[in-house]
């Protein structure tokens, strides 16, 4: 009894002592700033040494970083958004920008720009950013977030397996037709074994959406009702269904089974010789260079009216609404300083992402031909729309009906069907709610 | 048909009943060791998995025995991150958190199952009614609540709501089970020798029902100790994070090092393996009432 | 004398009445500072729109009306959450109970025993999950290749566990099962609790092990037996992180739990209306379940309530 009072009287003063021991910040306009490189993360350092450069380049304001694992910061950054305890600044999700503007939750960014130019002050140019990031940060014709990162989907080839094929770089391909050929040739199959497949539409990032954009057609038209009913929907659903179809289905099930349990990406692993991937996987292959020859091309189109387009989302980065002028000027210059040409290109070095200020990262990349060859394909990124009955139209509604037709549950027609009364009845409940 | 065979020549007995409960031990020895095979797989996966190289990890995780066990991966587990000052945190905020459960859960459960009193039926359906509501749902009120008292950002959200019942209707239904269990003599003579109902609960309750109050420490010491999501959102200092919220950082966008997470996840669950080993052989001790009739 | 005793016990009874409140007060005032207003308010909002962020508009039944009468998966994740909770909970209460009556003996290197059998319980879900799905890989998982020769007796294709819409429920409730040495840890604590004197007599009166377990040690396990009981149905209603983890909710929606619909719901398509909605549907579901339930604790044998 006496040992566990003792043992409490202790524990107790370790708790006063934690309590402050932060640093002095004199009489400084203190911002919050929460990024995704915590404590023990590679980002760390570069991310610490950012800030703290920031910090003794001026006397006037003085940045708070805190980092959080990038899994946990969604939960924690949304929560503290619904709750008005949100940092100064932080990054989100670009594609839905709009929905935390029109809540009132965000500076008007377009206003700070405004206010400079008046003062004559040295303010953000946003031409560098690309055309379509930026639309997805405009709410009511105003800027109420800035691009932060810019995450360009293209198709990985793997030049190694390309060789044993007696392929070169000159057969990629660009079009359906073509990849069918060229996917065909680099099937390595024993007996019921898939050693090696060509291409799969549905690895990677190969999403039904994608597809549908390369042939110009989507899952919502522009008043946001859901499409999915004509026959060209079916045919490229079906083209992803049937591309490795003279494989049985426990065949195809038992590769991606073994791709599963190497715990490891197929594409490094040799097993799937051309990907659809986003910049991602270049950060993942990074460890194996000289080991892996690769390069990167657009994502092949429909041999008809083809449409050179990819999924490119994107972070944003937000000024969140405190009613707090010094805070709001505080977090302005930070911002300013974060989008700088040579910052966006030490952070992109930090982190490991393509930023979204276009010349820093053809900067960045120069002599990088994979690099290089994403910053090229930004111009050609679109983001999904934000559709506010569905927000998650592409993932958890989609997927479900999606994998049931791999599956062969449902056939094609019923998947698109399935996911089309799906989409009407959120959106009538969404209404009913409004 | 065997047992029934020993009986018939009980006059003369082939097996002593030393032998017996000899060949009887060996049975449950031989049943517990190929369960425990079962039941010990994950951590002996977890262990060995801890123990690859990245470049064994690419190779597979179909492999299962580690080439050349990298001890050192516990070692970068515990100096990236401040180790010990996570350590301390989460300590601390266990601490309290056990404490006060024990404190709030104990005295409530002694009103649910000793004491007649007004909407007691009621108020315990209403306990049971809390646990029924999916926490997600009033996070963000909570939240609400505990930024409008100014505790965001302190450890206070994380601690004080156990010394008034916060997460404990488990424990409490829990230690009412047990305490219903103590023979009502042993309250009603203490009651005619003048004790009153805090005497009886501080002399005979608690005394006697050990072995609950140890598992009650010990599910309220792993729940607090594995949570992250609440140190992840009522914390704003990194200085005050916990061991589990401290480690997830091994789990980054890119670098999934399965190897890393494994020895960070068994350095987190440690503590409370070697918790509960030191804490079972009181199950077995437990506290038995001899000379009283039921 | 014995006037004097009657006197003090009515007394005692009306002390009784308010001590019950003092007794019960730290857990009275926890829910009346940090419960009530995040419950009620959770209440308040399953009637609004509230996208949090914002403010909450009131749109009256319009949340309930979507999910009752418009909403397929509210009725598919709710099916699939009876067939869990119908199934996982009497398995979970045998298997649990079974290891008890194992782990009680007094033999060497018991203490080996119940850690190891404790040991799934310590580990994190995730690595957990990792390991399941590892294990239960219909072509190269261990479990299949075990079996392997049990499948080809029987002619039969080998199971596709949880890749197999059939299946998948029922996987995950296999999976729940390894963790059945957290239950183990009460009855064990309840099982110290028997008087030692009960088994000495019927040891006399001739009973076996078994008979012993039947007559007198389950009976007195009724108490914590019960306790588990309802708290597998409140936990089993909730079930989700195992599905979040490992399928996704899938294959078809077939492990699409109501908790995960109402995750989905308050994350993915930031309706938090409809998600408290959800919980409060849920919550009057469990509590007409846990109130029939309660009816079982007639059969309950509490050792302090014997005369």
């Amino acid at each position: 009894m006496k040992k566990l009072a003792y043992l409490a009287l202790l524990l107790l003063i370790s708790f006063t002592l934690a309590a402050c021991n932060r640093e002095d910040t004199g009489d400084r306009t203190v911002i919050e700033f929460w990024h995704v490189s915590p404590v023990g993360s590679d980002s760390y350092s570069g991310m610490r040494r950012i800030i703290r450069d920031f910090n003794e380049s001026q006397d006037d304001y003085f940045v708070r970083g805190t980092g959080i694992n990038f899994w946990d910061y969604w939960d924690k950054i949304n929560i503290a958004i619904a709750s008005n305890t949100a940092p100064d600044i932080g990054y989100h999700t670009l594609d839905n920008v709009i929905f935390r503007a029109g809540n009132n939750a965000l500076y008007n960014i377009s206003d700070l720009i405004r206010e400079d130019i008046e003062n004559g002050v040295d303010t953000i140019d946003v031409s560098v950013f690309s055309e379509n990031q930026l639309e997805f940060a405009t709410y009511d014709d105003d800027l109420y977030a800035l691009p932060f990162s810019a995450t360009v989907r293209m198709m990985f080839y793997n030049l190694d397996l390309f060789a044993e094929a007696g392929l070169t770089e000159d057969d990629v391909p660009t079009t359906w037709s073509e990849l069918y050929e060229v996917a065909k040739q680099l099937d390595d199959v024993s007996g019921n074994t898939i050693n090696v497949l060509g291409f799969d539409p549905s690895f990677g990032e190969g999403t039904y959406h994608q597809y549908l954009w390369t042939a110009g057609l989507d899952f919502f038209d522009e008043d946001l009702n859901p499409t999915l009913n004509t026959d060209r929907h079916l045919e490229i659903l079906e083209w992803m269904y049937d591309f490795n179809k003279e494989y049985p289905r426990s065949v195809l099930d038992a590769f991606g089974e073994a791709n599963q349990m190497l715990g490891i990406n197929p594409f490094a692993a040799g097993r799937v010789a051309m990907m659809v991937a986003n910049d991602g996987l270049y950060e993942t292959l990074r460890p194996l260079e000289g080991q892996l020859n690769y390069g990167v091309a657009p994502i092949p189109v429909p041999d008809e009216d083809g449409v050179r387009v990819n999924w490119g989302s994107g972070f944003s980065i937000e000024m969140y609404n405190k009613n707090n002028p010094e805070r709001r000027e505080a977090t302005w210059a930070f911002l300013k300083y974060l989008m700088d040409h040579d910052k966006q290109i030490e952070l992109s070095d930090t982190l490991g992402w393509l930023m979204s200020n276009i010349p820093a990262m053809e900067e960045y990349a120069e002599g990088n031909p994979i690099l290089e060859a994403f910053v090229n394909e930004l111009e050609y990124a679109v983001d999904k729309v934000y559709v506010p009955y569905a927000p998650n139209w592409h993932a958890v509604d989609w997927v479900q009906f999606f994998e049931q037709g791999q599956s062969s549950a449902l056939t094609p027609e019923q998947v698109l069907q399935q996911a089309r009364n799906l989409y009407i009845q959120k959106r009538e409940n969404y209404e009913a709610a409004n | 048909m065997q047992m029934s065979e020993i009986k018939k020549e009980d006059k003369m007995p082939i097996l002593s009943l030393k032998q017996k409960r000899r060949i009887k031990n060996g049975v449950i020895h031989l049943v517990l060791i190929s369960l425990s095979f079962i039941f010990m797989f994950p951590f002996i996966w977890m262990l060995f998995t801890a123990l690859k190289t990245p470049a064994e990890l690419l190779a597979g995780i179909g492999t299962l025995l580690p080439n050349d066990p990298q001890w050192s991966n516990f070692r970068v587990a515990v100096t990236t991150v401040p180790f010990f000052l996570y350590l301390r945190n989460s300590l601390i905020i266990v601490f309290f958190a056990v404490v006060g459960t024990l404190f709030s859960a104990t005295l409530s459960a002694y009103a649910f199952a000793k004491l007649t009193w007004p909407g007691r039926d009621t108020l315990f359906v209403i306990m049971l009614a809390t646990m029924m509501i999916p926490g997600q749902v009033i996070l963000i009120p909570s939240y609400i609540l505990y930024n409008q008292i100014g505790w965001l950002g302190t450890r206070l959200p994380l601690t004080v709501p156990y010394f008034f019942g916060g997460g404990a209707a488990f424990y409490i239904f829990l230690l009412r089970q047990f305490y219903k269990g103590i023979p009502r003599e042993l309250g009603e003579s203490a009651i005619v020798d003048g004790a009153g109902h805090f005497k009886i609960f501080i002399y005979i309750m608690l005394p006697l029902t050990k072995p609950a109050l140890l598992t009650v420490s010990l599910l309220t010491f792993m729940f607090v100790w594995n949570d992250y999501f609440g140190p992840l959102i009522y914390l704003s200092n990194p200085d005050h994070w916990t061991l589990a919220l401290g480690l997830r950082g091994f789990q980054t966008q890119f670098t999934g090092r399965y190897d890393l997470m494994m020895a960070a996840a068994i350095l987190v669950m440690l503590p409370t393996l070697i918790l509960f080993f030191a804490a079972q052989k009181y199950f077995i001790e437990g506290i038995t009432f001899t000379g009283i009739k039921g | 004398m014995a006037k004097r005793k009657k006197l003090t016990l009515s007394a005692l009874k009306k002390q009784e009445r308010v001590l019950g409140f003092v007794f019960a007060s730290p857990w009275l005032l926890g829910l009346i500072i940090f419960g009530a207003f995040p419950i009620l308010a959770s209440l308040y909002l399953s009637f609004t729109r509230y996208q949090m962020v914002g403010l909450p508009t009131w749109i009256g039944l319009a949340n309930y009306r979507s999910l009752l009468f418009n909403d397929s998966i509210f009725w598919t994740s709710l099916w699939n959450t009876f067939y869990h909770v119908f199934l996982s909970v009497p398995l979970g209460l045998f298997v649990g109970i079974c290891l008890a009556l194992l782990l009680n003996s007094r033999i060497r290197g018991i203490s080996i025993y119940r850690t190891l059998f404790y040991l799934p319980n310590v580990v994190s879900i995730v690595a957990m999950s990792f390991l399941w799905l590892w294990l239960f890989q219909p072509h190269f998982g261990l479990i299949n290749q075990v079996l392997r020769p049990v499948y080809d007796f029987f002619n039969m294709e080998p199971l596709g566990w949880y890749r197999d819409s059939s299946l998948s429920k029922m996987t995950i409730i296999l999976m729940g099962l390894w963790t059945a040495g957290g239950s183990m840890i009460i009855y064990l604590a309840q099982m110290q609790d028997i008087p030692r004197d009960y088994y000495e007599a019927s040891e006399i009166d001739g009973a076996n092990s078994f008979q012993q377990i039947i007559k007198i040690t389950l009976p007195l396990m009724t108490p914590s037996i019960f306790f588990n009981f309802i708290m597998g149905i409140i936990a089993g209603f909730q079930v989700f992180a195992v599905a979040y983890i490992m399928t996704q909710g899938g294959p078809g929606r077939s492990t699409y739990y109501y908790g995960y619909y109402l995750f989905d719901k308050m994350i993915n398509d930031n309706n938090m209306g409809q998600a408290s909605a959800m919980a409060w549907i849920l919550l009057i579901i469990t509590l007409i379940i846990t109130l029939l339930a309660l009816k079982l604790n007639k059969y309950v044998f509490y050792l302090g309530e014997q005369d």
